[in-house]
């Protein structure tokens, strides 16, 4: 059940009428008709992962309790390894099996021997890459004694399966999500309608951006050895639009229909394409994943209190495991190698965290210096995009040999106009609105109110005019 | 919870509205390339066919169908053989239309035969444009909503929107002209005549139709509709080139399915046709294949 489907917009209405109507006095009918509601969502998917969920989530649930029940430290790191070494095991068989044993035998083949590789051609459960880490961070974070164990497996179920983020996050930590569902929500009308707002602005970047650029990106990247420099930049740019719309579009979705219910998600995406430098923006892309190996990752690898090369080891590696957390192909791997590499520069000169407030903040216009900052990040980005949307490393070397050539000066064969003109429109509601926590947040909040509903039935609009009229899945679901 | 309601309750009318007004400014003066979800082509053998289909009455045979049927059932052969006609066929129109069409003109035309030219490509569809081209060139009415409905697509609903406005606006001439092909002739009787051309020989990847259920529900509504009137029902396959129609293998599937329907006759295996001489492209006959394919349709009427 994809969030642009008829049948989540039948789902929805549904489960919050429910929810706030008949199971608003009671916290517990609350908690199991959202439970039952997300395991409906995913089954929806396909009914026989659920059994994989419920096992992921009974793990973690009672080797979370266990831990927490022992006072030895050998029997706690016991339980801590068994719980990583199962959900990292489930992951590895099901995304990297296939991968690894591919690459071996080509790895094999280049010494002069001949493997023919067994392969399991599993189909990836929806979801595991995210609900894994739910798990792994709550573990840890009890071994680490940051969090009690929970008792209730309704909530513990809750907290690893809630259905806006079960699929493609944000991934929550227990920390910031448990409380929530432990807590009774009350019904607040400005929340409620703060979420209905960023659902709609979600939908407009999925179904008008996303997919019409989507459209334009696949037709010339799957035919790109017959296109001109020109055209393969205009396609790279399309991506990088693609990318975003979809990516920070779900996480909209999810966020708001999370508010609808009275819970809060962590914030995943912050207007990334308006960074300066490429730390900024991963400081703004992915929010939930980038802090997760930042926590459980990099700061455990002693993070930037060590040596240099310490320091650089430890930036490769969490780059590189974000690269290969995306997928077992090695455009992801160095995809991620890249963006280390453009990250280290500035960690090693200090220069990683001169920009912490969104740019050109209070002001309606960047300076000089902030707009080139902008747009060269943005291209710095675009690049490496490149390898991420690529199907081999060969196809990404030889489109940004193409771009790089004299045929960069050719007028591009695939120029879509009506999309250039989409994105300038979406490009400045979401400069106007970039110190909220979503573009359309407070933009016209002090409007009155026909004018503020004209403008939300003008994106409906939009979104009718120009949505693709197949059903397309989120990107970010493969992951 | 219940000031949301309230709210709701108001913002839909409000945003349905709006969303009206946008789409009529749009569709008035946007240029064609950002009118993405609103495919309205007004104009066309379409809009003249429903102009004469609304000044007659009473033929002796009423033809339904696809391109091949509008492209394919010429009313001056079947005059010549004594029979008064008219070509209700539309392109791609597909079951779920053929239903609507019917029930608006069944009794203007009060046919003693229908020749019902079944393919299975429009089985297989999913009828947008052929739903957007008869609301496009129609007076719209509650089947046009219920038609609407349930193809349940965006742009279906965006073209029955605009031509509630078009319905009651004056349409521009130039827009009528805009559709017309320079090689095609329409011809009184619902009939579009190509100008002699000839198939240039292709051969094609093996396939498989992929038939629709709802259009077989559509399919069979308008068959007891017929049925009910005492109508002789005539199902016919107009022939394509064997090279095309041979490159699908579900062809007998869909010919048994027919036959459970009643009279049904598949012109690909009852007629020996050249793909090159009688057809001007792969899916529809030139004059010379329509001629051939005509007499022997009127061989099978008089049987």
């Amino acid at each position: 059940m994809l969030f642009n489907s008829f049948n989540f917009a039948i789902f929805l209405p549904l489960v919050l009428t429910l929810y706030w109507i008949i199971s608003s006095k009671h916290l517990k009918v609350q908690n199991i008709l959202l439970l039952i509601s997300s395991y409906f969502f995913y089954a929806c998917w396909d009914w026989k992962f659920l059994f994989l969920l419920i096992f992921s989530t009974s793990l973690d649930y009672l080797t979370g309790i266990q831990i927490a029940e022992s006072n030895n430290e050998r029997i706690r790191r016991f339980w801590l390894w068994l719980s990583i070494a199962i959900n990292l095991g489930f992951l590895g068989i099901f995304k990297y099996y296939d991968f690894f044993a591919q690459s071996f035998s080509e790895g094999l083949l280049q010494l002069g021997f001949h493997v023919n590789p067994w392969t399991l051609n599993l189909i990836l459960p929806v979801g595991i890459s995210f609900y894994t880490f739910h798990g792994l961070s709550y573990v840890i974070d009890i071994y680490h004694k940051k969090i009690q164990a929970e008792r209730n497996i309704v909530d513990y179920s809750l907290f690893v399966s809630f259905f806006p983020l079960l699929v493609a996050g944000p991934i929550e930590r227990a920390t910031h999500l448990l409380p929530q569902i432990q807590k009774k929500r009350e019904f607040n009308y400005n929340k409620v309608t703060d979420g209905l707002k960023q659902i709609l602005w979600g939908l407009f970047k999925k179904m008008v951006i996303a997919d019409n650029c989507a459209y334009y990106a696949d037709l010339i990247f799957n035919n790109s050895e017959n296109h001109s420099g020109s055209t393969l930049l205009v396609g790279a740019v399309l991506f990088s639009f693609q990318i975003y719309g979809d990516f920070s579009g779900y996480s909209d979705i999810a966020l708001g229909t999370a508010r609808l219910f009275g819970i809060e998600l962590l914030q995943n995406f912050a207007f990334p394409y308006f960074s300066r430098d490429i730390s900024e923006f991963w400081r703004r892309w992915h929010i939930s994943l980038t802090t997760w190996f930042r926590d459980y990752i990099y700061i455990p690898l002693g993070g930037n209190r060590v040596s240099i090369l310490k320091k650089i080891r430890n930036t490769f590696i969490i780059f590189l495991v974000s690269g290969f957390w995306h997928g077992a192909n090695w455009t992801f791997i160095f995809w991620g190698a890249l963006n280390a590499l453009f990250f280290l520069p500035l960690l090693l000169t200090n220069r990683n965290r001169l920009n912490l407030e969104i740019v050109a903040k209070h002001r309606i216009f960047p300076n000089f210096i902030e707009f080139i900052n902008i747009v060269s990040t943005f291209l710095l980005c675009t690049f490496t995009w490149i390898f991420f949307r690529s199907e081999n490393i060969n196809q990404a070397v030889s489109i940004i040999i193409t771009i790089f050539s004299t045929s960069i000066v050719q007028i591009p064969e695939i120029f879509p106009f009506y999309i250039i003109i989409l994105l300038i429109f979406f490009i400045a509601v979401e400069w106007l609105g970039r110190e909220g926590n979503y573009a359309i947040e407070n933009i016209v909040i002090k409007w009155k109110r026909p004018i503020r509903w004209a403008y939300y039935s003008a994106l409906l609009f939009l979104i009718g005019m120009f949505m693709q009229t197949e059903e397309t899945a989120f990107i970010y679901f493969q992951f | 919870m219940k000031k949301l309601l309230i709210s709701i309750s108001l913002f839909i009318p409000f945003a349905a509205f709006i969303y009206c007004f946008l789409l009529i400014i749009w569709g008035t003066f946007a240029p064609s390339s950002f009118q993405k979800n609103l495919n309205y082509r007004i104009g066309g053998h379409m809009y003249e066919r429903i102009r004469e289909a609304q000044l007659t009455s009473k033929v002796d045979i009423l033809f339904l169908g696809s391109s091949h049927s509008y492209r394919g059932f010429d009313p001056r052969i079947f005059k010549k053989g004594g029979f008064s006609t008219f070509n209700l066929g539309s392109s791609s129109q597909s079951p779920l239309q053929t239903e609507v069409l019917l029930k608006r003109y069944l009794i203007h035309f009060k046919p003693n035969i229908i020749i019902y030219e079944v393919y299975p490509g429009t089985f297989s569809s999913d009828g947008v444009e052929s739903s957007i081209n008869i609301l496009a060139n129609d007076k719209n009415d509650m089947e046009s909503i219920k038609m609407s409905l349930i193809q349940n697509h965006i742009k279906v609903y965006n073209a029955l929107i605009f031509s509630f406005y078009k319905n009651y606006s004056a349409n521009n001439p130039d827009e009528l002209k805009s559709d017309l092909k320079e090689d095609d002739e329409y011809i009184s009787g619902g009939y579009v005549q190509k100008k002699e051309m000839y198939n240039n020989r292709k051969s094609y990847k093996k396939n498989k139709w992929k038939l629709n259920n709802d259009q077989f529900s559509a399919f069979e509504k308008t068959i007891n509709l017929i049925k009910k009137e005492n109508i002789r029902l005539i199902l016919v396959q107009a022939p394509i080139t064997e090279s095309y129609y041979s490159s699908f293998s579900n062809n007998l599937d869909f010919d048994n399915k027919m036959k459970s329907y009643g009279e049904y006759y598949n012109f690909n295996e009852l007629l020996q046709l050249d793909d090159s001489l009688h057809f001007y492209d792969s899916n529809h006959l030139n004059q010379s294949g329509v001629e051939v394919f005509n007499a022997e349709i009127l061989k099978t009427i008089k049987m």
